[in-house]
């Protein structure tokens, strides 16, 4: 009989054939013939994410895709528990592009251990009960006297024990179970248990391939010009001077784009190498034309932010009670600013692509690749179905990898050569020509009633829409408030929450915690200013409108959160407990809190940081701790990790974070100008975790949204109240 | 084109190349040792940092002309298979979160040991402020330090 290797998609038919039932979770691609060929049993896969070899290695397929966020270790964990095998024996694999369901790739909103908890569990559990089908089968007794252990298969009558890898051709002819039962999380062994990241020794020996990594057969290297104002046009350039750099192969130009990525008209010079791509580019004299909006700035934005806080917002997004009911109460109010901030990942933006005929291959890490290869198959007349994807690690993304504008740009200058190019992106590049977070503005008023209760709040919220960008400026999705105003946690009588949109001719993206970063920031700080006017202590005075309500939900709409303010309360109780909020603070130090929920990833997280005032505008911290709930928690060290690192996040936004724009373009070209937190600024954090039994929630976002706040808390409480953002625009400086 | 001798990991490669071409774009380009990382260009974050004759070097600001005679380590001769204690350390400590900039973080504390291998917490703190880590994993840096000093003081 001719033995035939086959590969996994016919693996998978098979599968399904056998069964006469669809396999879960997945999409069958190109169903062929329907013959079975002979086949030598290497491996069985029971689904997409998961295959079994016959030395019973475990691949899992992770569709999710990892800029840091540690998804190719919770994830895996969540199979190897229900399949019971040996999490330190499963090699994790990027699910190939094409394998999994619309969306399933997608990777963002701190969503991937929520999405995929219960699709993983059921896969490991249905490889299981297939492994142990086959062991009954074999040993000819009842599948109630089998159980799976370790990699392994128990008869638990007589104790034989037979190994997965040799139960694979058998379990690949049965039928995929079409239910199968989960464990009880009380018998969990490795999801709750710390697990060091996979692929951590490739990281450590530089063996990993991140996007810019990337090397193909005969690829040249791509640099390029863009015009310094968003959507303005090329009139000419002269490359004469540029063509002379050795190694420059051709000089192209490409057209800008419109929404939903805003490509810049540019000039790309393309050579055998990165540097004569570099240093060519330095040589080209470009005349733009910049159009008519290349005269605003965030000095102006900042101005007409300012004028519009005090109109009646555009729209409402939350209303309880009637404020104006409160009118004539003592008043108090007050107006916060933050800054556009760029996501700055270590590995600047870049793309492989090649063209060969009406066929386009391309390499690189996106989070959204479906919108990436959908919108680049319109823009370059290629079908859809002639696009192949690599996709590969990221070095950082927070969110600049929703965006896919470097892979439309690499298509575009690829289209123009007939071999594989790299784009890559300059630093200066990576800061001026950024997805920005959106530039924010707050008018905040309450009122009191005459024995000092807050009776009304009411919050104006201001801010530049991504949606202008990614929809046009007719959109409808702008109100950029999820959770904090949308889902206002404070039980006050009478509240307004609102927004206004204002546009700029500057582009705008996601940035990691969006905008419930941007608004828990002035929530977070006004509260304390209105307990301070009241006289009443800062953590009881919250605890007071949180503790002892309801879950509630956010919204009408069809997958609307929930929120909840009695977990809000518990991280902050929990935060305020650790670092001794009640006990007797040293002179000049003081000590600032602030919470939040980060409610679509059903997250919960408080900050207390404590400072020392070293002279008026300057401070040292001096402990900080933060304290989580987001429901089980998969991998320990992981959310440990992302803690941390989000308490970086923060506080890089809370102290020194900024992107200034004048006559339209950026102003900071590089780290030097737009700077980021460095080693010898970050304190120790300690981090605390809710022992909860809820679903999992997801924690890449969690830890940063209450730094600032927490931050400006203690500020305050030492005299001086920064309201804007970053603090060292009001003068601060720190050790 | 003028071509260059260059003891890269404790081998010799001849590469050819404009003088002026950085180090950098040398070891990814024409070597095809892409652990070494382009994260600036302008001396500003540290990701390309690699050993020159034991010191850490911004290899984006050295010209590949003035790197022959000179013996040049990155992070893939630091150890191969990740014995080398900083790597150790690294591991133990669970360090990276994206990794993208630790090759450079690495190379940066291995010079340091290499030199003092007793660093001060002030000469760990002004050494270490040389490399940006975006996804903030100074915390663990700092533990790895430690760690890698115990290690080779034993």
């Amino acid at each position: 009989m001719k033995k035939e290797k086959i590969d996994r998609r016919d693996f998978i038919k098979i599968s399904s054939l056998a069964s006469g039932s669809l396999v879960i979770g997945f999409m069958v691609p190109g169903l062929r013939s329907l013959a079975l060929p002979a086949f030598e049993c290497e491996f069985f896969q029971p689904s997409a994410y998961l295959k079994i070899d016959n030395k019973g290695k475990v691949t899992v397929y992770i569709a999710k895709q990892e800029s840091g966020q540690g998804v190719d270790t919770a994830l895996p964990m969540i199979v190897a528990e229900e399949m019971d095998v040996n999490f330190r024996d499963v090699t994790v694999e990027i699910a190939p592009y094409g394998t999994m369901k619309e969306g399933e790739h997608d990777t963002g909103g701190s969503q991937s251990v929520m999405q995929m908890y219960t699709p993983l569990r059921n896969a490991g559990a249905v490889a299981k009960a297939m492994l142990i089908v086959a062991a009954a089968n074999e040993w000819k007794v009842d599948i109630n006297s089998c159980a799976a252990d370790n990699g392994e298969v128990v008869n638990t009558i007589n104790m034989k024990r037979i190994k997965y890898g040799e139960l694979i051709c058998q379990a690949a002819l049965l039928p995929i179970p079409k239910e199968v039962t989960l464990k009880n999380p009380g018998d969990f062994k490795i999801i709750g248990k710390s697990e060091k990241r996979s692929g951590l020794k490739d990281i450590l020996t530089g063996k990993s391939k991140y996007g810019l990594d990337i090397k193909v057969d005969g690829m040249l290297y791509a640099v390029a010009a863009r015009c310094p104002v968003l959507d303005g046009t090329l009139i000419k350039v002269d490359d004469t001077a540029a063509r002379r750099v050795p190694g420059v192969i051709k000089i192209v130009r490409y057209p800008g784009t419109k929404a939903p990525m805003h490509v810049r008209a540019g000039v790309a010079v393309i050579a055998t190498n990165t540097w004569a791509a570099i240093k060519a580019k330095k040589l080209l004299n470009i005349t733009w034309d910049e159009g008519k909006k290349n005269n605003e700035s965030t000095e102006a934005l900042f101005k007409t932010f300012e004028a519009k806080a005090k109109t009646k917002p555009l729209v409402e997004i939350f209303k309880k009670g009637d404020v104006t009911k409160a009118v004539g109460k003592k008043e108090i109010s007050a107006a916060y600013a933050e800054p556009f901030l760029a996501h700055a990942t270590i590995e600047p933006m870049n793309f492989v692509a090649s063209v060969k005929g009406d066929q386009l291959e391309l390499w690189g890490g996106l989070q959204l690749p479906d919108w990436a290869v959908n919108t680049i198959a319109s823009e370059s007349k290629i079908k859809k179905e002639n696009i192949k994807l690599n996709l590969t690690l990221m070095g950082g993304a927070f969110g600049r990898r929703l965006h896919f504008d470097f892979a439309l740009e690499a298509v575009k200058i690829a289209q123009q050569i007939d071999k594989p190019v790299k784009l890559i992106w300059e630093r200066t590049d990576d800061i001026q020509h950024a997805m920005y977070r959106p530039a924010n503005y707050h008018f905040l008023k309450a009122n009191t009633d005459d024995i000092g209760n807050l009776v009304s709040w009411q919050h104006h919220v201001l801010g530049t829409p991504v949606a202008f960008m990614t929809e046009g400026p007719d959109s409808k999705n702008f109100d950029e408030v999820s959770g904090v105003d949308a889902g206002f946690c404070y039980d006050i009588p009478n509240i307004n929450n609102g927004y206004t949109p204002v546009d700029m001719n500057i582009n705008r993206g996601w940035l990691r915690a969006v905008d419930i970063c941007a608004n828990t920031f002035p929530v977070e700080c006004f509260i304390d200013e209105i307990a301070a006017a009241l006289k009443k202590d800062p953590l009881a005075f919250r605890l007071s409108m949180l503790e002892n309500r309801l879950d509630f939900k956010t919204g009408d709409k069809p997958g609307s959160s929930m929120q909840s303010p009695a977990r809000i309360a518990g991280v902050l109780k929990m935060a305020a407990d650790k670092i001794g909020y009640a006990d007797k603070r040293k002179p000049n130090h003081f000590i600032g809190l602030a919470t939040h929920s980060f409610i679509f990833a059903k997250a919960f997280a408080a900050h207390a940081i404590e400072i020392e005032m070293l002279k008026p505008r300057k401070f040292a911290i001096k402990r900080v701790v933060a304290a989580i709930d987001c429901g089980l928690v998969i991998n320990p060290d992981g959310l440990m990790n992302q803690m941390q690192g989000g308490f970086a996040f923060g506080l890089t936004q809370a102290l020194k974070g900024e992107i200034t724009i004048a006559n339209s373009r950026v102003l900071e070209d590089g780290f030097f100008g737009y700077e980021l937190l460095r080693y010898d600024e970050m304190p120790a954090i300690e981090v605390f975790m809710v022992d909860s039994k809820e679903e999992p929630g997801g924690v890449g976002e969690v830890g940063v949204s209450t730094v600032a706040p927490a931050l400006c808390n203690a500020l305050a409480a030492a005299g001086h109240r920064p309201r804007t953002l970053p603090v060292r625009n009001e003068g601060y400086s720190w050790v | 084109m003028p071509s260059f001798s260059l003891n890269v990991n404790n081998k010799i490669h001849t590469v050819e190349a404009e003088a002026d071409m950085p180090l950098l774009w040398v070891l990814r380009d024409l070597l095809d040792l892409t652990g070494t990382k382009y994260g600036c260009g302008v001396a500003s974050c540290g990701a390309c940092t690699v050993m020159m004759d034991g010191f850490a070097i911004y290899s984006c600001q050295r010209k590949v002309g003035t790197c022959v005679n000179k013996k040049i380590i990155t992070i893939e001769g630091l150890s191969e298979d990740g014995s080398h204690p900083v790597q150790k350390a690294w591991l133990q400590a669970g360090v990276p979160q994206c990794g993208y900039c630790q090759p450079g973080q690495m190379m940066t504390t291995a010079a340091m040991l290499e030199k003092n291998k007793n660093p001060s917490d002030e000469i760990i703190r002004s050494t270490m402020s040389s490399n940006l880590c975006r996804c903030g994993t100074y915390q663990r840096i700092k533990e790895a330090i430690h760690i890698a000093i115990e290690e080779i003081n034993k």
